[in-house]
Formats: structure tokens, sequence, C-alpha cells
């Protein structure tokens, strides 16, 4: 109550007082800092801890893992887990808890040079379809085709032709990536060569390189970003049905989806080989994809619909 | 048209097929008596017992041809499809009668021309039979059910030749079909045992299934193993293929399926807490584990790297890894014979015997001029003997310091890698594992034999293993026989033909309901039935 | 309309060209020699060459491609190398399971999605929300191998409500073939159910926030008919885009399930393939699932006209 004309002291009688109105100007308890922003935006936050939490465990494996990850001793093979091995032993006898944590390593080895790679490689295929018209059809045309490839069947493909290591696995799930990423980067694009600012820039002589560099890189990040973290979740689930029907990573190598593929005939008896892998698996995955998520609602909510 | 329309046909269309679908239950209720659900070893990816080795095609290939002899459970051969035999006093002519009534598949007499025909086509592939070749004179038909084979010398294991269980078995099939090429596959199934092949119903990967033969004439004898009367219980019999192990032991559990011929040491407890379920041993003469080497290129060419092979690995490790835990499933192994038969012996074995020495091996490796040179092993993934050998076989090699090309492919790929001479970094290789049933480890055994380039895959070209092999076969008495095997078992050990890992048993695991399922090298169905 | 059809249908043939020249190349850059594996073991140098000569494999890429085209549109599909059959046999044999999990699949995710979509829109920000949009995540997060292992030793194992392996055609009943496909389907159906559901409820937020919607429950329309028939039949667009990208999901999917499960279908066919470097039986395959994805997507922009009568072409 400020500065009225008259003072009204109270209501004549008869009449009921009109509620208190809200205080709309009263001050927003801003949470400051990394807490505030964990608790505005829950998904990136959870996700976040989540993959760092990982990649520490990938860093780290050598000092974090008891013993050696391939090192065989039949004698002590398929042990319940215990105090000396805690998740127990495998059909070699193999720790399955240091394998477990080695397996981060490549699992998430995987996922972020798949992220990466075919980001960069998406970024300038779909640049150059948005910007080179003549180009747009064909290359269109192509990233139709392989996209009409189921990615898995793409991967296994492609690991057909050689033999199994991670480099490889890389290189096939890639390939199976990258049209989708191009595909958005050529849809950003497309609608930002009708902005207005692009049209004055062209007008004003930037050459075509500045304009991209300038003008239409930068709004692509965004929506980059958020799909690289679904590409980063969907390349360790193909790694690891990859390793699992055999055709991934060699066997010598611990990841998620190869100690799951040498367990699944005792799962029945010894359920842990499959099963801790199965949950770094899924919850590495799902983190990342909690990560995507937050990312996309919080850099662009527009983008929830593209996406 | 309208979006109503549209929807109102699509879902018509699909009420029709689903109500289509409806059968009558009473007619699969009886047929399920009579059908036996068989898991086997691996895929049966091709069906010629001739051209390949696969133990896998052996076994079913028993069901669909007949032999003129059968090894019964004592490993003596006994007459099968012969009637009579005579031998002429000097040794050198063989005449064979065929039993009178006996029919192939398609409705066609079994002939003495077809006999003939099929012996020409195994002997050009087995050992025994390639040396019974290299003394023939002749081998014809005399009438619809003689035929004659003479020699030019004698050769008095033509009856353990004829009937063998080992790889290639002597099966007889119709002239035209045994006319194929022996290193080609035939391309009809068409045989004279008791049971058929439906070829129209076979999912190469998924299933493979016999229906019994109604016009097989079985011997009035007791079956035993592949000698005697062959009376099937059953009429049909289907093959399916479970590669994983945790599916198949659960669709045994369940009642599934009724018999799965190797359920891996491992689910063994599992299914026995199962109250319809049986576990027994396989095969009391069991399996040998082989760590075979390449003797045509290094390093494996040299003795002194085959030796350092035997000097550091342990038995324990590689059978451990197969069979587990339980110690009274397999045996250390100091040669390569079968122990509990007469003819096993340890001599020259302590290479194998006492703790492993790995400075050694290393110390040998080197003198042999190994230089780090890619050691290109093929290990099948797909088989549960292989691979876990094969897992242990590469760690041993990189603790030798050795550099392992680790080839992680399926066990066909196996089949066709491996018969490939050329340079290993060239497609070729240098090691792979597979095993070898008990009941085949004797002098006889292809893989025993190092006759250079005629030899099995590994081409070992060992003079002094060759000539007690021959000693082996001229010996006329038992203890000749158990001398010449000695002296064999030192050759082979000394020259590494190849490297044994280990005496292991198998189990097979089978419903209560089934009854009849006896142990041996192979699974014999006839016999064998099942109660609702 | 016609003559969009037609020009949708135009726009496929490069698609499927692109996708026929990668494969073909796959058994032009396979290593090995594949006449040397089909001679066999003890073949000879000469009867290499010979087979060679007669697999035409001596020629240039183009001939050989253009010779392999007219072969696959006369419905041959090549020879698989291991077991001498024709690859069009081995499918045929082998599609009705996959189909059948495919199918059974599809309706069921389909059926729980949508639904579970609507409702996550309705209540858009409460907990029902929250716990739906969760649950879809997991079902992205946990592979499928692992969701059928979890299923079979639950429903097969301990409680014995459904079989544990195997398939049962059609032709031999209906309640054994859904049985036995149960649950292939909801372990395979997870990660579709969780895609449906997710795109689901982003249309149906932007749908529901359309003034035409406040006009309807203006006029009094119930909210079941309000969400479920209104609503939808306005997000049906993006929805049913999804369901048909879904299917490379669905393919990809059935390998792991029919391995798990033991159904003796394509998926199968597909793994041992891939062991063995069976190329012409790989070539067909992805062959085969490309042109059905195409075909899919291709029935599914037909649809649109149906399901939106503004989109006219």
């Amino acid at each position: 109550m400020t500065d009225l004309p008259v003072a009204i002291a109270s209501p004549p009688i008869g009449f009921a007082a009109a509620p208190e109105p809200p205080d709309l100007l009263a001050p927003v308890k801003l949470r400051r800092g990394l807490a505030g922003f964990a608790w505005r935006h829950p998904a990136i936050a959870i996700g976040g801890a989540l993959v760092l939490a990982m990649v520490f465990v990938a860093v780290f494996a050598p000092y974090l893992a008891t013993l050696d990850p391939t090192a065989i001793a039949p004698a002590r093979r398929t042990r319940e887990p215990s105090a000396a091995f805690w998740f127990g032993t495998d059909m070699l006898g193999r720790d399955v808890y240091s394998r477990v944590l080695y397996g981060t390593r490549v699992s998430l080895t995987v996922g972020f040079a798949v992220a990466i790679l075919a980001s960069l490689a998406g970024l300038a295929i779909g640049l150059v379809a948005g910007t080179i018209r003549w180009a747009d059809g064909i290359i269109m045309r192509v990233m139709d085709g392989l996209m009409s490839i189921p990615p898995i069947l793409l991967a296994v493909a492609l690991m057909a032709l050689t033999r199994g290591s991670v480099g490889n696995v890389v290189v096939a799930i890639t390939i199976a990536e990258i049209p989708r990423v191009s595909r958005l980067v050529r849809s950003v694009v497309l609608s930002l060569r009708e902005q207005p600012y692009v049209d004055a820039a062209v007008v004003a002589g930037t050459r075509t390189p500045m304009i991209i560099l300038r003008h239409i890189l930068p709004n692509t990040l965004a929506p980059m970003s958020v799909q690289a973290t679904y590409v980063f979740a969907s390349a360790m689930i193909i790694e690891a049905i990859l390793s699992f029907i055999g055709a991934g990573t060699p066997p010598n190598v611990p990841s998620w989806g190869n100690i799951m593929a040498e367990g699944r005939a005792l799962w029945q008896v010894k359920p842990y080989i499959v099963f801790f892998p199965a949950f770094f698996l899924s919850l590495t995955v799902l983190a990342v994809n909690l990560l995507g998520d937050g990312l996309r609602d919080a850099l662009d909510p527009r983008l929830a619909k593209r996406l | 048209m309208d979006r109503r329309t549209f929807l109102k046909s699509a879902a018509g269309a699909g009420t029709l097929t689903a109500v289509g679908g409806l059968s009558t239950p009473a007619i699969s209720q009886r047929v399920t008596a009579r059908v036996l659900r068989f898991v086997p070893q691996a895929d049966l990816a091709n069906f010629d017992p001739i051209w390949g080795t696969q133990y896998v095609v052996r076994n079913a290939a028993a069901m669909v041809w007949d032999t003129l002899y059968g090894f019964d459970e004592n490993l003596a051969p006994r007459r099968q499809m012969v009637e009579a035999e005579e031998v002429s006093t000097d040794g050198l002519t063989w005449t064979f009668r065929l039993r009178s009534g006996l029919k192939f598949h398609d409705g066609e007499p079994v002939l003495a021309k077809d006999a003939v025909a099929s012996l020409n086509r195994w002997a050009a592939r087995d050992t025994l039979g390639l040396m019974i070749k290299a003394l023939q004179d002749e081998l014809v038909a005399v009438d619809d059910r003689t035929f004659r084979w003479v020699l030019k010398k004698p050769f008095p294991k033509m009856l353990l030749a004829l009937g063998k269980n080992s790889t290639p078995v002597c099966f007889i099939m119709p002239a035209r079909i045994a006319a194929t090429d022996p290193f080609r596959q035939i391309g009809e199934y068409i045989g004279s045992g008791p049971m058929r092949f439906v070829r129209d119903e076979w999912v190469p990967g998924g299933r493979a299934v016999f229906e019994r033969f109604t016009d097989y004439i079985p011997r009035q004898e007791p079956s035993s193993w592949l000698a005697g009367g062959k009376q099937m219980q059953v009429d049909r019999i289907e093959w399916i293929i479970m590669p994983d192990a945790g599916t198949a032991s659960a669709a045994l559990q369940n009642g599934e399926i009724d018999w799965w011929e190797n359920p891996i040491t491992d689910v063994v407890p599992l299914l026995r807490k199962s109250r319809n379920v049986m576990v027994d041993i396989a095969d009391p003469l069991g399996n040998i584990g082989v760590f075979r080497m390449n003797h045509l290129y290094p390093p494996f060419s040299d003795v002194r790297a085959r030796r350092a092979i035997l000097t550091a690995m342990s038995q324990e490790d590689y059978m451990r890894a197969l069979v587990g835990d339980d110690t009274t499933l397999w045996k250390p192994l100091p040669g390569f014979f079968t122990p509990g038969t007469p003819l096993y012996t340890e001599e020259g074995g302590e290479i194998l015997q006492g703790p492993r020495n790995l400075d050694a091996a290393r110390k040998l490796l080197a003198q042999s001029g190994y230089a780090g040179q890619p050691v290109t092993c093929l290990i099948g993934q797909d088989q549960p003997i292989t691979k876990p050998q094969g897992d242990i076989t590469v760690d041993l090699l990189k603790r030798l310091g050795m550099n392992v090309d680790f080839a992680a492919i399926d066990w066909g790929t196996v089949g066709a890698r491996r018969a490939v001479k050329t340079p290993p970094g060239q497609g070729g290789w240098q090691m792979f594992h597979t095993w070898f049933a008990g009941a085949d480890c004797n002098a006889t055994h292809f893989g025993i034999r190092a006759n250079g380039d005629k030899a099995w895959f590994g081409w070992p070209d060992v003079p002094e293993v060759e000539a007690q092999v021959a000693a082996w076969f001229e010996a006329k008495t038992l203890d000749e026989e158990k001398a010449a095997t000695r002296r064999l078992n030192k050759a082979a050990l000394e020259s590494v033909v190849y490297a044994p890992t280990g005496f292991f048993l198998q189990y097979q695991a089978w419903r209560k309901n089934v009854t009849g399922i006896v142990k041996g090298p192979l699974p014999f169905f006839w016999g064998v039935s099942k109660t609702v | 309309m016609l003559t969009y059809v037609i020009r949708r249908v135009l726009a496929t043939i490069p698609v499927m060209a692109v996708v026929a020249l990668f494969v073909f190349s796959l058994l032009y850059i396979a290593p090995g020699d594949p006449a040397a594996v089909i001679a066999g073991d003890q073949a000879t140098p000469a009867d290499v060459e010979r087979i060679r000569q007669s697999l035409g494999l001596d020629r240039p890429f183009l001939i050989r491609f253009g010779e392999w085209c007219w072969q696959i549109l006369h419905g041959d599909l090549g020879t698989s190398i291991f077991t001498n059959l024709p690859v069009a046999n081995l499918i045929a044999q082998r599609i009705e399971p996959t189909l059948s999990l495919m199918a059974v699949t599809l309706v069921f995710a389909v059926c729980i999605a949508v639904p579970m979509g609507v409702v996550a829109a309705w209540k858009v920000g409460t907990w029902i929300d929250r716990a739906i949009m969760a649950f879809a995540v997991l079902g992205f997060s946990v592979p499928v191998f692992v969701v059928g292992y979890l299923l079979a030793y639950i429903f097969a194992l301990q409680l014995d409500w459904l079989p544990v392996q195997g398939y049962s055609p059609l032709s031999n009943g209906l309640w054994p073939w859904l049985k036995h496909l149960i649950l292939p389907a909801v372990a395979l159906g997870s990660v579709y159910i969780a895609l449906i559901a997710r795109i689901t409820r982003a249309a149906m937020l932007e749908v529901l926030q359309q003034d035409y919607m406040r006009t309807a429950r203006a006029k009094g329309m119930g909210q079941t008919d309000l969400l479920f028939v209104h609503a939808l039949k306005n997000a049906a667009v993006p929805i049913v885009t999804v369901i048909g990208i879904g299917i490379a999901l669905l393919i990809g999917g059935a390998v792991v399930t029919e391995t798990v499960f033991a159904i003796p279908g394509v998926g199968r066919l597909t793994v041992d393939a891939i062991l063995r470097r069976d190329y012409p039986v790989i070539q067909g395959i992805v062959l085969l699932f490309s042109f059905v994805y195409v075909l899919v997507n291709l029935v599914i922009d037909l649809l649109y006209t149906v399901l939106d009568p503004r989109i006219r072409y």
C-alpha cells in the first residue's frame, strides 16, 4: 500500500475485503553457482555427473582395478562375487571387476570417437550439401541410401570386410551414424540460408566461406552437440551389440559387449558376468541420454521438435 | 478414399488372417510322442560325410547312410550291410556279399555296384582307404549282391577300415551320387539308413529333419553302437541348432527339446537340479584336445619351437578352461592315445609332465630363430571346445613373447582356412585348435600321421613316425602293437606332430521321458524312444 | 495425387541404387579370394582359375555391377558360399519368423507407446509425466539382449508362463505362435516404445496448445475423445513418421533378439553369415531389408495424405 491519494482505512460494513494481491515484485530467491545450475537443469546435472564418473573410471582404471584384466587363471574360474573378486571371475578365471573397469575405456573411447568423427564428417557433408546447391541432390541421395540400411546391418556388413579391432568398429559405426548428423546440419543450414542477416551478408559481398564460418557454423553447434550425445549413446549400444554377436572388438580386448558375449552361455548359473557390464553400460547410456535431453532443453527449447 | 474406409479395410484384412491361422490341436498332439528333438554340437552346414571331416556331419550321416561293417561297443568291426565275407587263404582276395532286401530311400535296391562306387569315393579321402588302394589289384562287382576286392599284398585290417567310426566313415551311397568327385560335395542325400533326410525342411543354421525310412530292414541282433539292428523307435527326429548354450539349457529344462548332445559343464549342475533332466557322461572314451601346428612355415617348422610349446603349456589350464572344476572330467595326457584303452602309453611324455618351465621354453624359442613375426592362430569362436583352448593359447603365446595374430573366426571358416597351404600373412595359418574323439585315437588315425604333403592339415613330415605307424600295421599280436605304439608315441612327441592339450570327458543331457540313450563316440538314435 | 505417388516412387530408385552399389561393393572389396573359398579344400590352382572365370571375377567393376543388378531384378540374390544354396531360398525359409516378430512388436509397441505418450502430454509436468519419460529413457538405455535375458529368466524360467525360446509357425495355431513371440516382442519393443512415446508426447504437447483444442473442449467434448480422437489425429503425422523410421531399429534389434530367443529367422542367418564371411548372404539380407525399409517409408509418406487432409500433393 503505497501512495493512494485517499487512505481507505477499512472497508464499509457489509463488504468483504478483497484478498491480498500477490506480491508480484517480491525478489526471486536466486540459487547461484553450480548448485543453482544443477537445480535448474537436473538432467544435465545428473547426466553430466554420471558421465564424468565414468570418464574418471576409464582414465584411472589401472589404479582402480584390483587385478590384471587379462590374467588368465583357469584354476579359479567362475567364482561368485567375493571379497577377493568383487564382481566374481569369468570362465577363464579373469577378474570381472577389473575387466569391467577396463571395458569402460573401450566403450567410452568408441562412444567419444564415433561422436566426434561422425559430427565432424556430418558437419562437413551437411555444410556442403546445404550451401552448394548442385551437390545437394547427389549428397542427399547417397545419405538417404545409407540411412536406408539399418545401422546394425550396415555396421555388421562393414565389420565383415575386416577383422575385429577397436579402430574398425569406430569406423564402421561412424559411417552408420554420419547420415543422420549430415541431415540435421543440412536442415539447419537450409533454414538459416533464408534468414535476413545472411541475405544481408551476401548482398554486402561476404564470400561464402566467411558466411559459413561467421553465421551458419555457430548456429549449428547447439543442435549438433545435442545430436552428438545421442550418437555417443547409440555408438556404445551398437558396439555392445556387435561384440555380442561376435562382429565387434576382438575377444582379447575387454569391452562391455565382449564380457557380456562371453558370459552369455552361463547367464543362468553365473548371471553376474552378464549383469555387471550390462549395468554399467545401461547406466552410462542413460547418463548420456539424460545429458542430451538436458542440453537440448537448455540450449534451445525449439530443438525439442526437431530432435 | 477417406481415412475411415482405409482403416476399416485394414482391420478387416487383419482379422481374416488371424482366423485362418487356427488349426486343430488334436493332430499336433498325436505327432509329438513320435518326434525327438535333438540339439547337436554344431550346425549342419553341409552334408557330405566323405568330403568334410567334421564330426557333426558324420553324426547326422550315420542316420541317413548305412555301412558295410560297424564298430560295436568294443571297437570291433561287425557285419552290418554285409551278410557274409570271405578271405582267400593268401589274404589277397576279399569277397563280400550284401544282405538281401536293402533299399535306398528313393526305392532303388542297394546293389554291389553302389558299394563299389562308394568304396572308391571313400578310399580317395580316407587314410586307411588310401593304403588299401595302394595295394589294390581290382575292386569289382561280381553280381548284384556280391563284390570282390583283390589286393597285391594282404591287408589284415580291412574290416577295421570298413567299420571304423572315425571320419570319414565308409558310408554306402547310390552309385550315381558316389560318382561325384571326392573333392566336391555331393548334391543329393539319398542313403539306405534307417532315417531319411527331409531336404525340404532343412534350414541350414536352424534345423535339420529326418524321418523314419519304413522300408529299412534292421539286422536281427541287438544294436551295439554302429553294429547290430538299428531299430528306430521314433518316426521323426528334428535337429535344432542352438548356438546359445543358455537358451539350449533353458529349452531342455522346459521340455522344448529332448536331448542335448554336449551341454557345457557349467550348466550341468543346473540341469542336474531339474527334476526332469538326466545328465551323464557322453562317451567314456572321451576326447583329446589338439593344438595343431603348421609344420610348413616358421616358427613351427622348427622342432625347437614346437618343443617350446610342449615345455611351456599347462594341460591343467587347458582342461580347466574346457571342463571347469570337476577333476573327474579330465586327465593330463602325456601322449596321443586314449587312457583306458589297451594301447595307452606315456612313453616320452616327460616333457608334458612336471612343473612348467617358461624360461626354458623361451630359450628354445629363441634358438629356433623366432624373430617376432606374427603367428596366425585360427580359433573357432562358436565351438565350446575350441574357444577356451584358443583363449589359453593366446595367453600362453603372449607370455612366451610371441606376436599373436588372433583370427577369431567361426568353426566353419576354420575348416576352410586350415586347408590352405599358402604362407601366413597371405591367408595361411600357423596353428589352430580342434579335438579328436578318444575312440579315434590310435595308429590308424590321420591325426598322428606325418607323411608330409599327404598328411592332415599341418602337414608334419617325420619319417620315424611313419615307420612306427607302418610297424603297427604289420604287428601280428597285441604285444607287438603295444610296442609299436610306445615307439610311435615317443617319436611323435619328440617331433611334436601336434601338441595334445589333455584328455577330457563331456556330458550329454536328456529329458527323463526319453529312454535308450547309450554312451558312445557319437549319438546313436536307434533304440531311443520317448514317452509322452 | 497420382503424380505425387509416381514422383515418390521414382525418388526411391536412386536411393535403392546407392544401397545396391554399397552392397555390391562389399563382395568386391572383401579380402580373400571368393573363388578359392568356393573351390574348396583340395582344389588345384587350375580349378580355382576355372571357377574365377565362371564367376566372372576378372571383369571390370561396372560390368559386374550391371550383371549383378540384372540378376537381382530377376530375383536371383546369389548363392551362399557355405551351403551352396540360393540366398533367396535361405531368406525365404526364414522370413516368416522375422516378419512375425516385427509385426507383433510393431503392434505391441504402438499400442503401448502411443497411449503412454498421450497420457504424458496430458499430465505434463506431473510425476506421471516424469515417470513415463524416465521409463522411456530407460528403454533406450538398456540393451536389447539384456532385457531379453531378464525377461526370459523371470517369465520363462522362474514363473514358467511363457516358452523360453523357439518359434511356432502360424499354421500350427494362433496361440502357440503368439506365445512364443510375446517375450521377444517385449524385449525388442522396449527401445521402440521409448522412441514412440517421446515423439508422441512432444507432438501431443504441440497440438494440445492449439486453439482448436480449447474450442473443442468449450464445445463440450469429453476428455478421452479430446485426447485420443481430436488431438491424436492432428499429431499423427510426426508419430507415424517416427514409427516408420523406427522400423530400422526393429530390423537391427531383430538380429540380437533372434539370437537370444533362438528364433530361426533372418537375423540369425545374418549372424551366422557374418561369422563365416558368407558375403552373398550378407549382401542379400542387407539389400532385402533396405528395400523393405524404403518401401515402408514410402507407404508412410503416402499415408500422410490419408492422415492429414491438409497435405495435398
